[in-house]
């Protein structure tokens, strides 16, 4: 499946998932002070935000948003 | 918890109720007040964590605690308080030579350009070492301790530079071809092997 024709809600979607699923990661790993939670951080929060916030970037790059009111069903 | 730890926190939280709103509803994006929600939701704020969290893990990273807390390094933590002035380690940290609750680091840190980004790769492999392979028994620094880390803050220092031993070797000690810590010199470090048979300092006696 291309991009544009994913379209851009269902981009955003996705990206809201990873980037919370990071945040999530990063608050456990704030609360937990040991060596294994810089591994965590590192490794799976900050990769998580930064495909989120990429999927974000892509969205807005390569997949043009619908005009305004076509999300309302007719 | 410190205080911006608690910040950093309240901002992830406030992050991720925007990204549950756009991820319940993305057609909010559709009119401009919902375009800048999820600017600010999906890559401002998200970015603005990533870096304090990267903050707030690299400098605790560099905490006496945070290094004790792996198993292999209980030892080297206890011989921080030694009660003999000739452990290197001990006297450095009992009289606040470097600051205690960075004092894995003080002496450890490689005080180059690029030198923190080698301490943290270097410590992801000891990672690696104690939690999948096995932690080297005992524990050596990969090509030795470098004198740099001595020179850093005793390089200048009066006490150092006017002692006659060092001021006749000062040249092979800061070319590092004679280590601070070779025999005869201050070859007492943490010495693990040794700690079941020494005193230990209580702090508050």
């Amino acid at each position: 499946m291309k991009l544009h024709e994913m379209g851009i809600q269902r981009l955003l979607r996705i990206s809201s998932a990873l980037v919370i699923l990071g945040l999530l990661v990063e608050i456990a790993s704030l609360l937990w002070f040991h060596p294994l939670a810089f591994v965590l951080f590192v490794f799976v929060s900050a990769s998580l935000i930064a495909l989120g916030i990429l999927v974000y970037l892509v969205s807005l790059v390569f997949v043009a948003a619908p005009p305004a009111g076509s999300h309302k069903s007719p | 918890m410190s205080g911006l730890t608690g910040m950093l926190i309240a901002q992830i939280v406030v992050a991720i109720i925007l990204a549950s709103i756009l991820l319940i509803r993305p057609s909010v994006t559709v009119g401009p007040t919902g375009k800048i929600l999820a600017f600010l939701g999906l890559f401002v704020l998200p970015a603005l964590c990533l870096v304090g969290g990267m903050d707030t893990q690299v400098q605790r990273s560099e905490q006496t605690q945070f290094c004790v807390s792996c198993h292999a390094m209980v030892p080297y933590g206890r011989s921080l308080y030694v009660d003999d002035p000739s452990y290197i380690p001990a006297a450095h940290f009992q009289n606040h030579r470097v600051p205690a609750d960075m004092a894995c680091y003080a002496c450890h840190a490689d005080y180059t350009i690029y030198g923190p980004l080698k301490d943290k790769l270097r410590g992801v492999t000891r990672i690696y070492m104690q939690y999948v392979s096995k932690p080297p028994n005992p524990i050596r620094i990969p090509g030795g301790y470098n004198n740099n880390q001595c020179l850093h803050c005793h390089l200048g220092a009066r006490g150092f530079e006017g002692n006659p031993i060092h001021s006749a070797i000062m040249d092979s000690l800061k070319s590092n071809e004679l280590s601070c810590v070779s025999s005869g010199c201050h070859d007492t470090v943490h010495n693990v092997a040794a700690l079941s048979h020494v005193k230990f300092w209580r702090p508050g006696q």
